[in-house]
């Protein structure tokens, strides 16, 4: 049957974002005029975050943590069964994607968090470089640069891995990312998308303090 | 042989140039230019701020900071003296030294674009911008090939 795999909530999330990567990357590499878009699109992007790993402990069961994230060995024999092309599948985030969602919540808050600090001296510079010291600013502008690449690097990865799954496995991941629902013996529980309208609500007013409010001199 | 008095003029500038870089120790050369960075880079936020409207664009504070930001733009390159990059605390590469014309000619790049700042500032923001996206991309290069990160 017919059953809410992804909920709205989960889906908003996972295209903003991927639209917003996408355009934080663009315009940091365009430089010039083109940060001051690089800097909203990274407060967007804190704000997402900062509501999925809330979405994680309240949202509906296959956004939760304790829901897709699996031991190492459940991982690994996922994995083994992946290589031999014939996984189990499941409703959410198998074991191996478990750990990549987080994984990638991590190095693109990393992103986010260091791009608040840091400075190029010319075009852009983080609401909170002139909170900390220069040393500090250098550093997260030094991880800043170099997580890039991790957050592009892991990007590439999840894109293959779902055109593997999608055209190699014949499993269909994109569509139910699109429309929501797939076909699974049991219906998993859907939290309100209203809590989850009221924690962007707040995951936004919090990035606006951080950003406007608390760098204010 | 028209030529041969600016020549000669010029590589006694030149040459006035070199002795007098070699005349000064190589920690007081970073100290000038890191000085002069830095007052460049406090007086460009000002133009960025007022260019992408963060900051209300007023005339007369503009042209000062673009006044500040074209003079002092003709200061670092006096000090890029041999061995400066050995100089603990500086973020100037060996690759300058390595690819000495390149550097001059961003250098001059820069020079030049920053020179228009002060009249760009001064007739509207429109032309502060366009003046303050050349100067920032100029300034940026040399960052990229020369600067340790």
């Amino acid at each position: 049957m017919q059953v809410p795999v992804w909920d709205a909530p989960t889906r908003l999330f996972h295209w903003a974002l991927a639209i917003l990567a996408v355009l934080s990357f663009t315009t940091g590499k365009l430089g010039g005029s083109w940060m001051g878009w690089h800097v909203k699109s990274g407060y967007a992007i804190l704000a997402l975050l900062l509501f999925r790993v809330a979405w994680g402990f309240v949202g509906s069961d296959t956004a939760r943590f304790t829901h897709f994230l699996r031991g190492a060995r459940a991982a690994t024999a996922y994995a083994r069964q992946l290589l031999a092309g014939s996984p189990p599948s499941s409703t959410g985030h198998n074991p191996l994607g478990g750990w990549m969602v987080v994984l990638m919540l991590a190095v693109l808050l990393l992103q986010a968090a260091t791009g608040l600090f840091a400075d190029d001296e010319v075009r852009a510079q983080g609401p909170l470089a002139v909170v900390v010291s220069e040393a500090t600013v250098r550093w997260m502008t030094r991880i800043h640069s170099f997580n890039e690449w991790v957050v592009a690097g892991l990007v590439v990865v999840h894109v293959v891995a779902i055109g593997v799954y999608q055209w190699g496995l014949r499993r269909d991941l994109i569509g139910p990312m699109l429309r929501g629902t797939t076909d699974a013996p049991d219906a998993p529980r859907v939290a309100s998308a209203w809590v989850a309208a009221a924690i962007l609500a707040l995951a936004a007013l919090a990035v606006y303090y951080l950003v406007v409010i608390f760098p204010r001199p | 042989m028209k030529f041969q008095p600016i020549l000669a003029a010029a590589c006694l500038v030149a040459t006035a140039a070199i002795a007098q870089e070699r005349a000064m120790k190589p920690e007081s050369q970073v100290k000038l230019r890191k000085s002069a960075y830095a007052l460049m880079n406090y007086n460009f936020a000002t133009l960025e701020a007022m260019a992408e409207g963060k900051r209300a664009y007023d005339k007369e504070a503009a042209g000062k900071a673009a006044d500040w930001v074209a003079n002092l733009s003709d200061v670092p390159r006096h000090f890029f003296g041999e061995g400066t990059d050995k100089v603990e605390g500086t973020r100037a590469k060996p690759e300058i030294w390595q690819k000495r014309s390149d550097f001059d000619a961003k250098m001059d790049k820069m020079v030049a674009e920053a020179k228009k700042l002060p009249q760009a500032a001064r007739a509207d923001q429109a032309s502060l911008k366009k003046a303050v996206d050349a100067t920032g991309d100029a300034c940026g290069a040399c960052h990229e090939d020369y600067r340790k990160k």
